[in-house]
């Protein structure tokens, strides 16, 4: 082995990330209820039903549908369209659907947002100009179910 | 030993305060906070910084002061047992000066010392403390979790 001089030491640079963790999401679809954008994945959707279509696929299915900008606070909104969550018994009502994107940067909701929105949103992702909520589908999902009847013990 | 400890003194409405420059990560004009739907009084949405989303708290729950901003201080804070970065909007210019800390008055809110330095005497904020007071969780919040 041989002893390395002096002049020929080198400083071990390791290089280190200086960005905070984002992973990156599959496609997305874009929608926009109560006036806001928010993301939803496309490999969670079913399908993308309007307001007539729905009326007629309830009737067959009985799928639930909630109205999106309400359940976050921002008042009734005006449901146009109906994203249809897999596997096709729950929907979100919102006002239009926009447009699909590919690879986004998802970053997690930032550690003071403590409240039912971490339920509501799996993270920020960081578009273009833009910071979009990406819904997280489990919760939707589940929050459309009917609450089961339970007796009252007494 | 001198003590070198520098501070950021900011303005909140019409009293200034002061942070240990340690905890101060930097100083960003105003810039577009970007908004959406969530359940957590205070926080305005949020800025994007070279890839990094930081809540904006607005911090006027606990100081009562007017709406004006000119900067974001860009600080660290604890909150929940973990540390959290957040930008606080401050209404005017902000100085970094050395200085002497001394003990906070009795009966005094939000407020962890007095810094004395060039003849002025500023209370040093108790960030954590007034995050925690101004984010309280909406009753949309509270009504979801009944």
């Amino acid at each position: 082995m041989r002893a390395v001089k002096e002049d020929e030491r080198r400083t071990l640079f390791v290089p280190r990330s200086v960005k905070p963790v984002a992973a990156t999401a599959g496609p997305v679809i874009l929608f926009t209820a109560g006036g806001m954008r928010f993301a939803v994945e496309a490999s969670e959707v079913e399908e993308i039903r309007d307001r007539e279509e729905r009326a007629a696929i309830r009737r067959l299915k009985g799928a639930e549908a909630i109205d999106f900008a309400q359940r976050v606070g921002l008042g009734a909104g005006v449901l146009e369209r109906f994203v249809v969550l897999k596997p096709g018994e729950c929907s979100l009502g919102v006002s239009e659907v926009e447009r699909m994107t590919t690879l986004p940067k998802v970053v997690p909701l930032p550690g003071l947002f403590r409240g039912e929105e971490r339920r509501w949103y799996r993270g920020l992702l960081l578009l273009e100009n833009e910071v979009v909520p990406l819904v997280r589908t489990e919760y939707w999902r589940a929050a459309a179910q009917p609450v089961a009847q339970t007796g009252s013990g007494a | 030993m001198k003590d070198t400890t520098r501070y950021v003194i900011f303005p909140l409405g019409e009293e200034r305060y002061a942070l240990d420059s340690s905890q101060v990560k930097e100083l960003v004009m105003p810039s577009r906070v970007y908004s959406f739907p969530h359940t957590m009084r205070a926080l305005e949405g949020v800025l994007v910084r070279r890839g990094a989303v930081i809540p904006v708290c607005d911090l006027r729950g606990a100081f009562r002061h007017g709406a004006e901003r000119n900067l974001y201080v860009i600080a660290r804070c604890n909150y929940a047992g973990r540390v959290e970065t957040v930008a606080i909007p401050v209404s005017g210019d902000c100085e970094l000066v050395q200085g002497e800390r001394g003990e906070a008055p009795e009966n005094v809110t939000f407020v962890t010392g007095l810094l004395r330095t060039g003849g002025r005497i500023i209370p040093l904020l108790a960030l954590d403390e007034a995050v925690a007071h101004c984010i309280q969780p909406t009753a949309l919040d509270r009504e979801a979790k009944q």
